[in-house]
């Protein structure tokens, strides 16, 4: 209750207050509460006014080409007035987009490589999607927008799945010429390095050798060891179920 | 019918060929064979009224209802005179910028490009074809062979080039009449000594490079090595980025090296491959243009004359600008010229004195092999393009049923929509 505060509503309460009742305590307090915490009318109108604003947002969703149209003189996109970083400048004048090269092709190129330039500088395996499906958007003057699916070959590992092209609209696509496409298949890359393992810090050791004693009555025989890579996503899933857990055991060892 | 048509095909082509034998030289190349339109005129007419389609798609349009591609076919399949090419390429310029731009097919263009080289708009289809991201005109194998005989038998060299240069940006060189018709035009063209802006001859370079991967003889290495050598010398001028933007060509740099190399293989080779020539005296003549630009580049820096002092600002401020351009790597591939122009001239003495220099010269060889193979090439052409026009015949009758069976069922569900709304009305 806000004291020092005019509202009609604690006068009101207040009034009913003075009545001297055995039970009006808990009768004051009922009609002062449906007073202070009044049923709340559905607003119709507002609602229908929200799902009218929705659908309309969704209709007048920008295309691909007015979201990623792009000024080249002054580097700046003119839907959002937002102005690209300076060092992608050098690239988005030098280098297309992938729609700019798929544009120029027999459907749309499917079933064609293509790189990025990032990935030539970063990498030395070769890296490249070979494009599935393709939407194009058409209202694009050169058909220069759109998306694209595909099988990501990342460092020469191919992906199983097709996935959503990613960063389409970057300055940064080469097209695979056929007589480099065998060069760039062949790529056998190199097995995996085997997992190292490491002991644990003693401190650690020693709870985890505790545990292992009270559970099972005898020491352990093998040393504990930590492997170095854990191909575990970490989540906000993954913390509340180790929470769980954790709660589930009881006490520490040691 | 087929097998009658088959027959009269393949008598028509040996009549040409024992024809051919006889003529010293060939102003056209494919038999008339494989350009006769017979075949195709011979297919199931679907006659429609060209003002009707088109004010129906017009309507479909406006509606913003996507316009099927069968309207489309039906429309330059019935196109009767030269104004109504005009009216077709507006209609093909706005299924592409429509959703159904993906399901043009692949009759549609190829009837495209016959009309108009029907009705004597070549330049409309030239026109069509290299503007393909507008109009969506992308024409398969056979196709391509039609129009560059066409403009071959005119003896517009310089457009059967533009058409081969379409033909490299889809790096359609499969078949081997393709790869003979194209090194023929290109080699004529390179005849002619014609004076070439830089970008047309990164086009040229690319489309010899790319068609003479495909072939493993003298005219294929030749073609190479000046690909190669053309496309070196627009990375020396204006580095690698000018090369590959917007073509099918490795990002690599040193283009030069990699025409050395084609000259190294054809040295270590044991069979028959030689190198034409005028491949070599070509090659020979841009690096000695190539070193000369360099060394007055370096020399006129150093030098300022007074009375040309703005013109030499002008010029540096163009240089700067475009050594901005150049990256160090560009810089490194421009140092490396003498030691190309060293490497060529061992190569080039250790071709000769192998033997493996064909005197011929470029064009010759192109036309000798030309008159060897195009016949062999083209039988299977044929007999490929017969079963498509088949399959093509096929589809077509499909999207007319299925075309059909639609318009069935929207007239029922409009019957039933009516029928609904009175009873909903009686009661």
């Amino acid at each position: 209750m806000v004291t020092g505060w005019p509202r009609k509503r604690s006068h009101r309460g207040c009034r009913t207050l003075t009545a001297v009742d055995p039970g009006g305590a808990t009768r004051n307090v009922r009609s002062r509460a449906s007073v202070m915490v009044k049923k709340k009318q559905p607003r119709l109108i507002a609602e229908m006014a929200r799902k009218i604003r929705a659908y309309r947002e969704l209709k007048s969703r920008p295309r691909e080409s007015q979201k990623y149209a792009l000024d080249y003189g002054t580097m700046k996109r003119p839907h959002t007035g937002k102005m690209l970083p300076v060092l992608a400048w050098q690239d988005v004048r030098r280098e297309s987009r992938l729609f700019s090269l798929l544009a120029g092709m027999r459907l749309f190129g499917v079933g064609r490589l293509f790189t990025r330039k990032s990935w030539l500088a970063d990498h030395t395996e070769p890296s490249y999607w070979q494009i599935t499906k393709v939407k194009v958007d058409y209202t694009s003057e050169n058909m220069d927008h759109g998306k694209a699916w595909g099988v990501l070959t990342l460092k020469g590992k191919q992906e199983s799945e097709v996935k959503e092209v990613d960063k389409v609209m970057y300055h940064d696509w080469r097209l695979v010429p056929k007589h480099v496409e065998q060069q760039l298949k062949d790529f056998e890359p190199a097995p995996e390095p085997p997992v190292r393992y490491v002991p644990y810090p003693p401190l650690l050791r020693a709870m985890l050798l505790a545990k292992h004693k009270r559970a099972a009555g005898s020491v352990l025989a093998e040393e504990p060891l930590l492997p170095l890579q854990r191909d575990v996503l970490l989540s906000k899933d993954y913390f509340r179920r180790q929470e769980q857990e954790a709660i589930k055991r009881e006490g520490t060892a040691v | 019918m087929a097998a009658s048509i088959w027959k009269r095909c393949a008598t028509a082509a040996v009549k040409v060929k024992c024809l051919s034998a006889s003529l010293p030289a060939r102003r056209w190349l494919l038999s008339s064979a494989y350009t006769d339109a017979t075949v195709w005129e011979a297919r199931e007419k679907d006659p429609q009224n060209l003002a009707l389609l088109a004010t129906t798609m017009d309507r479909t349009y406006d509606r913003n209802l996507p316009v099927s591609s069968l309207s489309v076919s039906r429309f330059v399949d019935n196109i009767s005179s030269r104004e109504e090419i005009d009216q077709a390429e507006y209609y093909l310029y706005k299924f592409r910028h429509s959703p159904n731009c993906w399901y043009l097919r692949d009759w549609t263009i190829h009837s495209w490009i016959r009309q108009c080289l029907k009705y004597g708009a070549k330049e409309k289809a030239l026109h069509t074809v290299k503007n393909k991201v507008q109009y969506g005109i992308f024409p398969d194998d056979f196709t391509f062979n039609l129009l560059i005989d066409f403009y071959i038998k005119d003896g517009d060299f310089k457009s059967a080039c533009s058409v081969v240069e379409e033909v490299m940006l889809q790096e359609a060189f499969d078949l081997p009449s393709t790869q003979i018709v194209s090194l023929y035009a290109m080699s004529s063209y390179q005849a002619t000594r014609p004076q070439l802006a830089v970008s047309e001859e990164r086009a040229l370079g690319a489309s010899l490079l790319i068609c003479g991967l495909q072939q493993d003889n003298t005219v294929g290495l030749s073609a190479q090595l000046l690909g190669n050598a053309l496309l070196g010398k627009v990375e020396m001028l204006e580095g690698i980025h000018a090369v590959f933007r917007g073509m099918p060509l490795f990002w690599g740099h040193g283009y030069l090296g990699r025409a050395l190399a084609v000259m190294e293989r054809a040295a270590a080779s044991s069979g028959d491959v030689r190198l034409t020539k005028d491949a070599l005296d070509y090659m020979n003549d841009l690096l000695q243009e190539l070193s000369s630009t360099s060394d007055s580049d370096a020399s006129g820096a150093e030098s300022v004359g007074e009375e040309e002092e703005q013109e030499e600002k002008e010029e540096e401020e163009e240089n700067v600008k475009k050594e901005d351009q150049m990256d160090e790597a560009d810089q490194a591939e421009r140092a490396k010229l003498p030691q190309y122009v060293t490497r060529f001239k061992e190569l080039s003495s250790q071709l000769e004195s192998e033997g493996k220099v064909d005197s011929a010269s470029f064009q010759d060889s192109v036309s000798a092999l030309a008159q060897q193979n195009l016949a062999a090439a083209e039988k299977p052409d044929l007999e490929q393009y017969l079963s498509r026009v088949q399959a093509w015949e096929a589809d077509n009758r499909q999207l007319i049923a299925r075309e059909k069976e639609m318009r069935k069922k929207a007239e029922e569900e409009k019957r039933e929509r009516l029928a609904a709304k009175a009873a909903a009305q009686q009661a």
